[in-house]
This record gives structure tokens, C-alpha cells and sequence, in this order.
């Protein structure tokens, strides 16, 4: 069986020990950022990469991985105890995790969340392994049109599900595209909005932007506000497991909550949030005990855990098999691989197959570690919540100033630093997402370059990306994702129009 | 709301200023091809300055639309409280300005260290000893481990003469 060969390859380098080790230093950094309050994977994958320069790319995508899903894994924790989600996914856990922690039930909550993520997390895995290499197969027959649409797609799908409004997440989108054409255009080598600067022509650092607009700008909304609310942080009695019973209603909402959430938020590509809010819906329509939803039920933990690291794991398929990021987060992950000169993209499964496998290898070995670190440290984990505020943002400062000057060694890149963190601050305050921004910045010359490359193949007609039906397709899937909000209003209008009889 | 309606007007500039200068900047190339360099920033400038100009409609006449139980399933963040206490920010970003000044001159180990103490000074005092200590981890310490354990470069300042 070739995959087998393959996967036998893949822990051949996953299970050296350096590359052991970037996992469990991974997993364990992801950990601590997910229980941190504010600091959500997407930040602290942004502050982390610079650990990752001087590291081969495959112990770099290992070591991100594992900050990745661990920072998944840790969001829960807190949600439990003290009812404070790390980050957005993990919302929906507080329901009924922090219901069942004060009824003294805090230790099966957390094994819940813990299995939950465990086989949510090997199941995305295996579904990568299994359907990674067909995907990627079958991505080489697309051209550039059908890449094109690919990549509109996905920043539309993205954007449409970025923040409250949809104009302003277009906007951050068209934003982030347009820091994209910084610099040289690499194709006929005019330099372009580079106002004569020479530090410019290579466009403006990725890493800049990103920290600037995630880490630095969080450490201003902190400092605007540090009337800090006392948290009461619930102790954690009991054992540490689940009992038959548990066990009898969690499994179903497990499984329902990686499927869903698997399908939902990672190939849909509607985010590791929707998928935990979605399954927490399916749970309420199918649970055994649904009436005890919200009050402490053990399947209002499970599945939503379950359903946003099935998620996470899904979207690294889009990552890795077509080059395309399916969240900001995964956006992160793509330049940072584009920073370790690895273009993601149907062609890695075969250029660069022990990168591929190392990395699906090691997710397994990640989660097993997981499984193993996160339930007996729990008392641990949670007293990384004593660490004052203000510590924490000092500490972020010098964190962003470090990375960012690590990667050219200058002060002007220091100095744009600043300048993002102030944009970051002021974006957050006028409720515009920041994530299409570095989505839009990491595709602008992909997609540049595929449009240029489709209208050379069609001689400068634009009826390629209609022609062809995938293109098309992708296309239907962009104008969906943006028109979806309205469509509420559009039927509301149309009966007005009409009147009631015509539509019915 | 009075920020919306002065960042509408900002970002309608901002969409006009990169359309003009994608007209007026960009060269045309030497050779002829199919899309010159300047066809795709034209394309995101007009799509800009269109968003732009409905944010601008939006704003001022407040009917944007926010739906909040559709912003809890997609996790938008939380909208920042009114409160900001401009005092300690714009303490802290002065702070930050004087780091990125003093960087390379007085070296990254001094120039933490003493951007951490003031820092600390600024935003809570009262656990001056711990917090004093670790300010010393976190510059000198991060220091030796990045130069001498991970390699990293990083400005050694006035204390090159320590010979690391």
C-alpha cells in the first residue's frame, strides 16, 4: 500500500528527535497561548514564526502545527474554569463546560474537551492522509483560471465570515490586496508604490504587517482598558475522567461534532467558530438529553471541541493540497512556509514528500501528546491565568519587537511595527476585521499572477473564467459567499414586489 | 458614530490617492503584455474606492446593519469598550517610539531592559523587585540565549566590550 510507505516515511522523520521535539515544544507554546485570554492562535502563531528561521522547513511546519493545534486544545480550558474563552472557537464550550465545572463536574468537562479534540484532531488527520494525495492530484489539472477563481473564492468565503459587517471586511480584503502590489512587479520589474524607497522594493514585510495587526494591536486594546475583571476561577473536583454514562453520550456527540465540524469548518472553509456554533446546533436537535443543553451537558462540550479541531485539521487540507488558506490563521502559516521558500500547493505531495508526510506524521504524534500533557497539567495550565496583565504586555512588546527584528535586522522595520500595531488598534476600534488584511496581502500576487497567466492563455478574454467549469464553479461559490447576507432582503423585496401570491 | 463616519472619509481617501497613483505612477513597460503592471492595482483601486464609498453612505446614514447573533456564529471579536485611557497608551506608545530609537545604539540587552523597567513603572509599580528581576531575564537573559544558544543577531550596544 503506498500509503503506508508513505506514512512509514513521514515517522521516520517525524520521530527523530529533534523533530519530537519541536513538536512537544509546539504543542506546549500552542497550549499556553490558547489559555492566555486575547492571544488566539492567529497571534501567536504571528509572534512564534520567528523562532522558526533558522529551523529546516519541515521542523518549522511541525513546530507551527503544533502551536497551531495546541493553541485549539488549550482555548477549552479556560472556557471551563473560568468561563473567559481563549478565542472565538471556543465560546460555545463555555455554555456548558462552565455549567457543568459549577456543578463540581469541571474534571469530566475537561476529559470531554480533551477526548473531544483527541479524536476530532486524529480523524482530520487521517482524512488528510487519506484524501490529501487525491486532492493534489487532481489540483494539478487546474490552470491558472481555475486558480484564479479558487483564490476569489476562498478570500470571499473567508471575508464573508470576518466581523460584523460585510463592507468592512471587503474593504480590509481589498486592503490587504492592495499591500500585496508593494513593490517590484516580478513580471515586467517596475517598482510600484515604492515611493522611492529602496526598502520597499521587496514590498512590505509579511511579518510586519501580521504582527503589527495582531500581537502589537492587542497590546494596545489592553492598555486602553486595564480595569482588569476578577476572574473566579472554579477548582476542579472530582476525577479527572468520564464515567460509563459520560461515555455513552459523549461518543455519539464526538462523532457528530468531527463530522460536521470536519465538513463544515475546514472544507467549506467557514472557520473552526462556525463549525463549534454549528455542531452545538445539531447537538440541540439531536442530543438524547437535549433538554439539559446549556445547563451543564456533557455533549455540549464534546461536540463543539470536537467540531473546531476537525475544523482546524480541514483547513490545513486547503493549505497544504491546494496552496489556498482556508482561515487567517492558515494565511499565517502560508507565508511564513513562503518565507521558508516552500510554495504550498498541489505539487508539494510530490516535490516534497518528506515535508507532507513529517508534517501528517507528527499531527499524530502532536495529538497524543496533547492527549498526555494536557489532562494530569490542567492545574498547571491554569495557573498561567495568575500571570498579571501587565506582564503579559510587556512581554508581547518585546516578543514582536524581537521577532520582527530578527528577520533584516532593521529599525525601519521596527518602526512599521509600530505603525501597523497603531492600524491594528484603530481597525479594532471601528469593529473592521484584521484577518482579510493578511489573507488579501498573502494572495494578491498569487492572484495577480494567475490572471495574467489565464488572459496570456485566452489572449485577453476575460470569458475563461466562465468557460472553463471549474473556474465557474468557484466563481458561483465566491458570488454565494458574498451575496448570502442579503438574501434575506432580496426575498423581503421580492414579495414586496410582487406580492405574496407570486412568490408562494 | 462619529470614529465610522471620519475613517469612511479616510479610507475613501486612502481608495482615491492608490487609484491616482496607479495612474499616474506605474510605468508602462517596454515591452507590450497582455496585463501590464498597472491593470490589477487599477482593478483593486475602483473595487476599493467603491467599498469605500458605501462605508461613506453607511456611516452617514447609520444604517449599518450589525447582526449580532450572526456575529457570535462566526466569532467576530468583541466590539472594545467606550473607555480608553489615553494617558497610559500614549505613555506606553512613546515608550514603544524611544525603544525603536534607542535599538541599535545602546544595544538590544540595555535597550529592553530599560524599555521593560519603564514600562513597569508606568503601568504597575507595586511589585518592583520581582518585576525588576524579571526585566533582567527578559533582556539580558533573552540576550545570551539568542546570541549564543540560537544564534540569532541582535545589536550587542556599548556592551560589546564584554566580548559576546
Amino acid at each position: 500500500m503506498w500509503f503506508f510507505d508513505n506514512l512509514a516515511m513521514g515517522f521516520s522523520v517525524a520521530l527523530t528527535p529533534i523533530n519530537l521535539f519541536y513538536a512537544l515544544v509546539g504543542v506546549f507554546l500552542g497550549t499556553i497561548i490558547g489559555v492566555l485570554p486575547g492571544i488566539g492562535p492567529m497571534t501567536g502563531i504571528a509572534l512564534l514564526i520567528p523562532i522558526t528561521f533558522g529551523l529546516p522547513p519541515t521542523s518549522a511546519i511541525i513546530l507551527m502545527a503544533g502551536i497551531y493545534y495546541g493553541a485549539m486544545y488549550g482555548g477549552s480550558t479556560t472556557s471551563i474554569l473560568v468561563n473567559a474563552p481563549g478565542e472565538s472557537s471556543s465560546v460555545v464550550t463555555c455554555f456548558d463546560g462552565y455549567a457543568m465545572a459549577k456543578q463540581g463536574r469541571a474534571g469530566p468537562a475537561l476529559a470531554a474537551a480533551a477526548i473531544g479534540s483527541f479524536i476530532a484532531g486524529t480523524f482530520a488527520t487521517l482524512v488528510l492522509m487519506l484524501i490529501g494525495p487525491w486532492v493534489a492530484a487532481f489540483a494539478l489539472n487546474f490552470g491558472p483560471p481555475e486558480y484564479f477563481s479558487l483564490m476569489l473564492a476562498g478570500l470571499t468565503i473567508v471575508t464573508s465570515l470576518a466581523g460584523r459587517s460585510l463592507v468592512k471586511a471587503l474593504l480590509a480584503t481589498t486592503i490587504g490586496l492592495a499591500i500585496a502590489t508593494i513593490g517590484i512587479d516580478l513580471q515586467s520589474g517596475v517598482p510600484r508604490y515604492t515611493f522611492g524607497n529602496p526598502e520597499l522594493l521587496d514590498g512590505l514585510e509579511f511579518l510586519v504587517v501580521a504582527i503589527g495587526l495582531f500581537a502589537l494591536s492587542e497590546v494596545l486594546v489592553n492598555l486602553a482598558d486595564m480595569r482588569q475583571a476578577v476572574q473566579e476561577r472554579l477548582a476542579i473536583k472530582g476525577p479527572l475522567w468520564l464515567t460509563r454514562e459520560d461515555w455513552a453520550r459523549a461518543l455519539p456527540a464526538f462523532i457528530r461534532g468531527t463530522l460536521s465540524g470536519f465538513f463544515v469548518g475546514g472544507i467549506a472553509g467557514a472557520g473552526a467558530a462556525v463549525a463549534s456554533f454549528f455542531s452545538y446546533g445539531i447537538e440541540k436537535k439531536m442530543a438524547q438529553h437535549k433538554d439539559e443543553l446549556g445547563k451543564g451537558a456533557i455533549e455540549g462540550v464534546a461536540a463543539p471541541e470536537a467540531a473546531n479541531n476537525a475544523a482546524a485539521g480541514g483547513a490545513l487540507i486547503h493549505l497544504l493540497c491546494l496552496g489556498i488558506p482556508g482561515s487567517g490563521t492558515t494565511a499565517i502559516m502560508l507565508g511564513a512556509l513562503m518565507m521558508l521558500g516552500l510554495q504550498p500547493g498541489p505539487l508539494l505531495f510530490q516535490q516534497q514528500p518528506q515535508f507532507v508526510w513529517g508534517l501528517i506524521a507528527s499531527m499524530y504524534i502532536g495529538n497524543v501528546m496533547l492527549l498526555v500533557l494536557n489532562l494530569p497539567l490542567v492545574g498547571m495550565w491554569v495557573k498561567i491565568l495568575d500571570i498579571p496583565l501587565y506582564l503579559l504586555v510587556m512581554f508581547i512588546i518585546l516578543f514582536s519587537f524581537l521577532g520582527v527584528y530578527t528577520m533584516n535586522n532593521s529599525t525601519q522595520d521596527l518602526f512599521l511595527l509600530l505603525v501597523f500595531g497603531i492600524i491594528g488598534y484603530l481597525l479594532r476600534r471601528l469593529d473592521i476585521p484584521a484577518s482579510p488584511i493578511i489573507l488579501g496581502m498573502v494572495l494578491g500576487d498569487l492572484m495577480e499572477q494567475a490572471l495574467r497567466q489565464s488572459l496570456l492563455i485566452s489572449d485577453g478574454s476575460l470569458a475563461i473564467f466562465v468557460t472553463r467549469p471549474f473556474s465557474l464553479f468557484f466563481l458561483f461559490l465566491a458570488i454565494v459567499s458574498i451575496t448570502n447576507p442579503y438574501w434575506k432582503y432580496i426575498g423581503i423585496g421580492l414579495r414586496r414586489l410582487f406580492g405574496r401570491a407570486a412568490v408562494a | 458614530m462619529k470614529e465610522n463616519r471620519i475613517a469612511s472619509v479616510v479610507f475613501l481617501l486612502v481608495a482615491l490617492v492608490y487609484l491616482a497613483l496607479a495612474f499616474l505612477t506605474i510605468p508602462k513597460p517596454t515591452v507590450l503584455q497582455i496585463l501590464g503592471p498597472d491593470v490589477f492595482p487599477k482593478m483593486i483601486g475602483v473595487v476599493m474606492l467603491f467599498l469605500a464609498g458605501l462605508y461613506v453612505l453607511q456611516s452617514f446614514r447609520g444604517v449599518e446593519q450589525t447582526d449580532e447573533a450572526r456575529a457570535a456564529i462566526i466569532g467576530a471579536e468583541e466590539k472594545l469598550s467606550e473607555y480608553v485611557d489615553v494617558k497610559t497608551i500614549g505613555k506606553m506608545l512613546a515608550l514603544m517610539l524611544v525603544y525603536v530609537w534607542i535599538f541599535d545604539p545602546l544595544g538590544y540587552p540595555l535597550a529592553t531592559f530599560l524599555m521593560f523597567v519603564t514600562g513597569i513603572l508606568i503601568l504597575d509599580r507595586r511589585h518592583w523587585m520581582r518585576d525588576t528581576i524579571i526585566a533582567v531575564i527578559a533582556s539580558f537573559g533573552f540576550y545570551f540565549v539568542f546570541s549564543l544558544v540560537l544564534r540569532v543577531q541582535l545589536p550587542a550596544g556599548p556592551l560589546k566590550w564584554l566580548g559576546l
